[in-house]
């Protein structure tokens, strides 16, 4: 192959990583504060691209706006979903195997009410970008991948800055780390956990919405989506931050070259090797591998 | 008469009924779609049984059992189909190949948690797309058709009434089986690991081995259950074998109840009927569905028929109460 098209799968597959950076970073923020596995993450994104292309539809806005007004209602939808549902049920005290089936339930109800409302024929977006492709010297690169590539990275640096910066950021982490003590210091873990919905709904959302163009939105993308996220996360570390943001870059690099190289039917095979391989040899993922304080933070 | 002696009397005593109230099922409701429907509750219940062992009683969350039942089926119906094998035959080799795949998790069972599930789930996503992309086997996306009828001997179960009655008595067998595993050393080695790995090590339990063994146990019986559902249905598509179907098996016995084989088969067949049912209202059928799972988890581990207990319990304080008040009450007449 020669380098020029090569670079162009490139930004190919790290636009696609980001993605699933994206989904993974809702995966490892929940997993971290509540120790759920929360799988009806993939349908969070799901809502996030439905949102996207009914804002596209009936109204104005440029494509900057839809992308945060739709960030923020799968944000909403994030927050309802830890009120409504998973709030109630440690109410009731059940064990976190039931949470994480409730989840799966969740999912089923959010993708049956998207099929509902939306129907279940593939939605397709419309034309977002003036110019397909932009010239880069030798390189044709789509602009959409460019500008997902780009949205991805600057969300996931804006999430760092907040997660290191801010008081309400460290108080996440303080929370995630030690509920307990976290508590007595006077943090209100029921707000944590609520925000930390609400940030994992606005970022699948985001992925959403940068996904469906991509291909189409339907009310069924949002589980095999989602696994793969979750994959990602499982990659790069569960419950790490960075530790998601490496692995779903690195799963949408073996994704697109496994499938180039390899066999496109069973590039998600790849994956999945790679994920036993992984968990055998690392079980705490890359970042457990990097750096072992570096790991959880 | 001791107490427990009586208790088991009175446990067979309902086992027995409740056999023969599902064997009189199809005499009573004939159509045949809902004999169909009875035989996939039994194989159903047989999954839900073995992932009881695995996920119920030895703690280890696994998202491969759906696998195995597809490898089952498979085997069963390529044995028949291609090589015209016996079905007694190919019904053993079916939870024999099951078994022998369930090895490939050997590795595996030493992860914990969340990483167990997510390893399981990966082997799960591997073994549907080698059904799918394997053509030269599987036929791939069109299916395997005209999987033909099991026949013992000189009988064929070609109708759905006497398929119903085949994996009804399958489903018995393996239930009292599973139930004199449950109740031996091997089944108390499990819920030790399932309470806490590390004390059930010091006592002497070779843990891994133990998880192997279940493991082995669990995929030979979806291996089984698999066997049965290609000649109920005649018809395999890989697609019938995604990850989801070992959810919806994981969905069954959480229904249920968790670490008990009765758990298992309250719901299973509640989990296959469920949707059926369900259909009345057809566009937000699957939207109810998805509701009553969420209230269901909302009833902890035990499920059902840890509400059925308690509910059981206390119906009987309430009525001891109301004869202790009237002795009580005769007493003071006196």
């Amino acid at each position: 192959m020669e380098w020029a098209r090569f670079a162009e799968q490139l930004v190919g597959a790290l636009a696609i990583g980001c993605i699933y950076s994206l989904i993974a970073l809702g995966y490892s923020m929940i997993i971290r504060a509540t120790e759920i596995l929360h799988f009806a993450q993939g349908e969070i994104v799901m809502l996030g691209a439905m949102f996207g292309v009914t804002l596209f539809r009936f109204t104005p806005l440029p494509y900057v706006a839809v992308f945060i007004i739709a960030m923020a209602l799968a944000g909403v939808a994030g927050f309802l979903l830890e009120v409504g549902v998973y709030r109630v049920l440690r109410g009731r005290k059940v064990t976190l195997l039931n949470i994480m089936i409730a989840t799966v339930g969740v999912s089923i109800v959010l993708q049956n009410v998207a099929r509902l409302t939306w129907g279940s024929e593939p939605i397709r977006y419309p034309t977002i970008y003036a110019k397909a492709t932009y010239s880069l010297g030798p390189l044709q690169v789509p602009t959409q991948m460019l500008w997902v590539v780009l949205a991805g990275l600057a969300l996931m640096v804006a999430l760092q800055l907040f997660f290191e910066k801010t008081r309400q950021g460290l108080a996440l982490q303080a929370a995630a780390q030690d509920p307990q003590t976290a508590q007595l210091m006077g943090i209100n873990l029921d707000r944590t956990i609520s925000l930390t919905f609400a940030i994992s709904g606005a970022v699948g959302g985001a992925a959403g919405v940068l996904l469906a163009p991509m291909f189409f939105a339907t009310f069924d993308m949002g589980f095999i989506t989602g696994i793969k996220g979750f994959v990602a996360a499982t990659l790069g570390g569960l419950g790490s931050i960075p530790g998601a943001m490496l692995g779903g870059i690195l799963f949408g690099i073996l994704e697109t070259f496994g499938a180039i190289w390899i066999s496109t039917s069973y590039k998600d095979a790849i994956g999945m090797i790679l994920l036993i391989v992984i968990l055998l040899v690392f079980p705490q993922g890359l970042m457990g591998l990097i750096g072992q304080g570096e790991g959880r933070r | 008469m001791s107490r427990s002696s009586s208790r088991r009397i009175r446990d067979v005593g309902f086992t027995l009924i409740l056999v023969v109230a599902f064997a009189l099922l199809p005499l009573v409701y004939p159509q045949e779609y809902f004999v169909h429907l009875l035989a996939l509750s039994a194989i159903s219940t047989i999954l839900a049984m073995g992932l009881q062992l695995v996920f119920g009683y030895a703690g280890q969350i696994s998202i491969a059992h759906g696998a195995f039942f597809g490898i089952g089926a498979y085997t069963s119906a390529l044995l028949m189909l291609r090589l015209g094998w016996p079905f007694v035959l190919a019904f053993l080799a079916a939870g024999a190949m099951a078994a022998m795949w369930s090895l490939v998790l050997v590795p595996i069972v030493r992860l914990r948690g969340p990483y167990l599930a997510v390893a399981t789930l990966g082997f799960a996503i591997l073994v549907h797309l080698i059904l799918l992309n394997e053509e030269w086997l599987t036929e791939g996306p069109f299916g395997l058709m005209n999987v033909p009828s099991p026949k013992i001997g000189s009988w064929t179960f070609g109708s759905e009434a006497r398929m119903y009655y085949l994996c009804l008595a399958c489903a018995i067998l393996i239930y009292f089986g599973l139930r004199r595993i449950v109740s031996s050393r091997f089944g108390r080695a499990l819920e030790a690991i399932e309470q806490n790995e590390e004390a059930a090590r010091s006592c002497g339990i070779d843990v891994r081995l133990y998880k192997i063994k279940c493991f082995l146990v669990a995929a030979f019986t979806a291996g089984l259950a698999g066997s049965l559902f290609a000649h109920l249905t005649h018809y395999l598509n890989p697609n019938d074998f995604t990850f989801w179907k070992s959810i919806q098996i994981i969905l069954m016995i959480v229904v249920g109840g968790l670490g008990s084989l009765e758990g298992a088969v309250v719901g299973a067949i509640i989990m296959t009927l469920l949707p059926e049912y369900l259909r009345a209202w057809d566009d937000v059928r699957l939207l109810i569905y998805g509701l009553l799972v969420i209230v269901f988890m909302a009833f902890g581990k035990k499920g059902l028929i840890g509400l059925l207990q308690s509910a059981v319990v206390l119906a009987r304080r309430r009525l001891r109460r109301t004869t202790s008040s009237f002795g009580l009450a005769e007493k003071t007449a006196k």
